[in-house]
């Protein structure tokens, strides 16, 4: 039973990576969008001092995020879905789908962060924390988005509906980035940030929680 | 048909004890609001709710005070009106920690208005050219204070009248948080047993939900217009009801974007939970974080001790029960109109 | 979509409040501002009477409407 279900999950999330690599065209739009969104900082010729690169960052970040995430199930065709459906557990569906678009963030969250550094300059002065926080980022954000858009995907309008549902969800985990990554730019002196974490952790916590009790739900039809 | 009775009673009882009690006597300001260490200082003091010709007017008395133990007491108390003092003092000729300048807070003892206190008062400035002065600042400390128990509430400075919205505009926030919670429970019943009627009671629940967070919302920026100046000032906590008021309206967005009811309401509550949940962290833990104009910012975002009295209390608690007993009768309407559309949806 | 005018409403009695001020501050007086802001609270009481008001109108517009149609299905 317990070899199943990690031989089940493996071969989901191998099959993400297939499909992934498959399209390429969504992945490097992900990335192009990405570059472009750096560039238009860059463009824009305001001197970005520590407090907007923070700011810039994090926006890049979340809508590249949104962006990543939303077609990880609208993507898969109604027959695949109900192939799926019959073949495996929700919650191993669901967990696949987690971890890959955790690794899939963290990818887009380093790309953002070294081609933002050569363009706007690093103004990171403790890169430890700042790595942990993008880890984080990328967590919270892939078991948010990932849910989200599982309920999206239902709706005929998927796009709009995956911002309405997001971004007010999202704001807490965002709000607590914003500040730890503002304590790793020394923006702001905090000796208590290991706090913010914890909370960080709980709420991903929570969410992961929620998914794999609710996603059952949302997935027979 | 008992609790729409007491939602009622408990709410004129809120309106009538909120309006009529009255705030305790306080200072309001004094004038200069300035003074050089080692001068005499005439001071005149203008109270808020005060009766300072009533009583034994000789047993007044009046303190400038540095810290719990420092303080310089006034002498030639006069009485000019009720809400008018002059009082003289004769400053000491450095500050107690040798510093540049300082804030000194008032404390006045009356026998019938009992003691005020107005903090930071007066800025006093060091001077270095001053003659020494016979004063000092141990010379009379703060005490024999009158004592005074009325039924009345607090006296703020800026805030003055506006406390009585405490009654209003913080229940609204008590009662938006009960009906998104029995929502979120009609919502679980909802998906562990599918049926129309959990369904169109979280519905309810979270629209009256809704009410309430705009009135609290739309009354926090009126008193926020006249205590800090602004309407919105972006506040975290203003923020945070905003984008709760957001999630929610994402929930009726996402309910009316399916063709048929039965996904509809069993997304929307799958949604509901979620959004619920997310919602604690918002209101929770995040305002803990920021800087906050709301009485007991960081640390602590309800009410501590300082903000809401004895006497608040035996008002600000009824209060609360009252809407959100009001609440759950505007729920309970709403649900049976659904339900009446419904039996009239389907004779069609 | 009538939630959203109630929503108009509200800000539509709270733009007047607020904005109403600099008119009478030009008179040297600053009703709202009178007797220890007392007003404010008066306000606040009447937001929250109005807000419940416009919802039950709201709640009368929809009985309306199922009223007609159970009297349409009557006649069929």
């Amino acid at each position: 039973m317990n070899t199943n279900f990690a031989n089940q999950f493996l071969t989901l999330l191998r099959k993400e990576f297939v499909i992934e690599f498959r399209q390429r065209y969504a992945i490097s739009g992900i990335v192009l969008y990405v570059i472009s969104m750096v560039f238009v900082v860059y463009a824009s010729s305001i001197k970005v001092g520590p407090k907007e690169w923070n700011v810039f960052f994090w926006l890049i970040v979340l809508f590249a995020g949104i962006n990543a995430v939303v077609k990880s199930f609208v993507q898969e065709s109604g027959t695949r879905q109900l192939y799926y459906y019959q073949l495996v557990d929700p919650s191993i569906l669901i967990s696949a789908k987690i971890v890959y678009n955790t690794i899939l963030l963290m990818a887009l969250t380093s790309l953002a962060y070294g081609s933002y550094s050569v363009v706007a300059g690093n103004p990171v002065k403790d890169p430890g924390l700042f790595l942990l926080v993008l880890f984080l980022a990328s967590l919270g954000f892939s078991i948010a988005f990932t849910f989200l858009s599982s309920i999206a995907a239902k709706a005929s309008n998927s796009a709009t509906l995956m911002a309405i549902l997001s971004f007010p969800v999202i704001l807490p985990v965002l709000l607590t980035l914003l500040r730890l990554s503002s304590v790793s730019l020394r923006l702001i002196q905090d000796t208590a940030y290991r706090k913010d974490i914890i909370n960080l952790v709980a709420i991903d916590v929570i969410l992961v929680a929620l998914a794999f009790v609710l996603f059952p739900f949302i997935w027979r039809d | 048909m008992w609790w729409k009775t007491t939602s009622v009673i408990l709410l004129i009882y809120a309106i009538v004890a909120g309006l009529l009690v009255p705030l305790k006597p306080g200072i309001d300001r004094v004038s200069p609001d300035s003074a050089l260490t080692g001068s005499r200082l005439d001071m005149q003091i203008h109270g808020y709710n005060t009766w300072y010709s009533r009583g034994n007017t000789a047993d007044i008395r009046v303190w400038l005070q540095y810290d719990s133990l420092r303080a310089v007491a006034g002498t030639d108390i006069r009485v000019i009106s009720d809400t008018t003092l002059a009082v003289s003092f004769q400053l000491p000729t450095t500050l107690p920690d040798g510093g540049e300048s300082d804030m000194l807070n008032l404390i006045v003892s009356h026998p019938t208005d009992g003691v005020s206190l107005l903090p930071s008062a007066l800025e006093i400035e060091a001077d270095t050219s001053a003659s020494s002065s016979a004063a000092n600042w141990t010379d009379n400390p703060v005490e024999k204070l009158h004592v005074v128990r009325d039924f009345s509430y607090p006296y703020r400075n800026v805030i003055y009248e506006t406390i009585r919205n405490t009654y209003f505009h913080v229940p609204m926030w008590f009662a938006l948080m009960f009906m998104f919670l029995v929502s979120v429970v009609y919502s679980i019943k909802y998906l562990t047993r599918p049926d129309e009627t959990s369904d169109q009671k979280a519905v309810a629940f979270t629209e009256t939900g809704l009410l309430f967070g705009l009135l609290g919302l739309t009354t926090g920026m009126l008193w926020a217009h006249y205590a800090w100046g602004k309407a919105w000032s972006n506040d975290i906590k203003q923020l945070m009801t905003a984008v709760a008021l957001l999630v929610y309206a994402a929930y009726f967005i996402l309910r009316a974007s399916f063709d048929e009811p039965e996904k509809g309401a069993r997304l929307a509550a799958v949604y509901n939970i979620f959004a619920f949940s997310s919602l604690v962290p918002l209101l929770y833990i995040v305002p803990r974080l920021f800087a906050s104009l709301h009485p007991g910012a960081t640390g602590n975002p309800a009410f501590g001790s300082q903000d809401l009295d004895n006497t608040m209390r035996l008002v600000f608690y009824p209060s609360i029960i009252g809407f959100i007993l009001l609440g759950v009768w505007i729920a309970n309407i709403r649900y049976r109109i659904l339900r009446i559309q419904q039996l009239a949806d389907d004779q069609d | 979509m009538k939630f959203f005018k109630l929503v108009q409403f509200l800000t539509l009695i709270l733009f007047l409040i607020v904005n109403l001020q600099p008119l009478q501050a030009q008179g040297n007086r600053d009703f709202m501002r009178e007797t220890g802001k007392i007003y404010v609270v008066t306000g606040v009481i009447l937001i929250i009477f109005a807000g419940i008001v416009l919802y039950l109108v709201r709640l009368d517009k929809k009985l309306t409407n199922i009223e007609h149609q159970l009297k349409e299905g009557k006649n069929e």
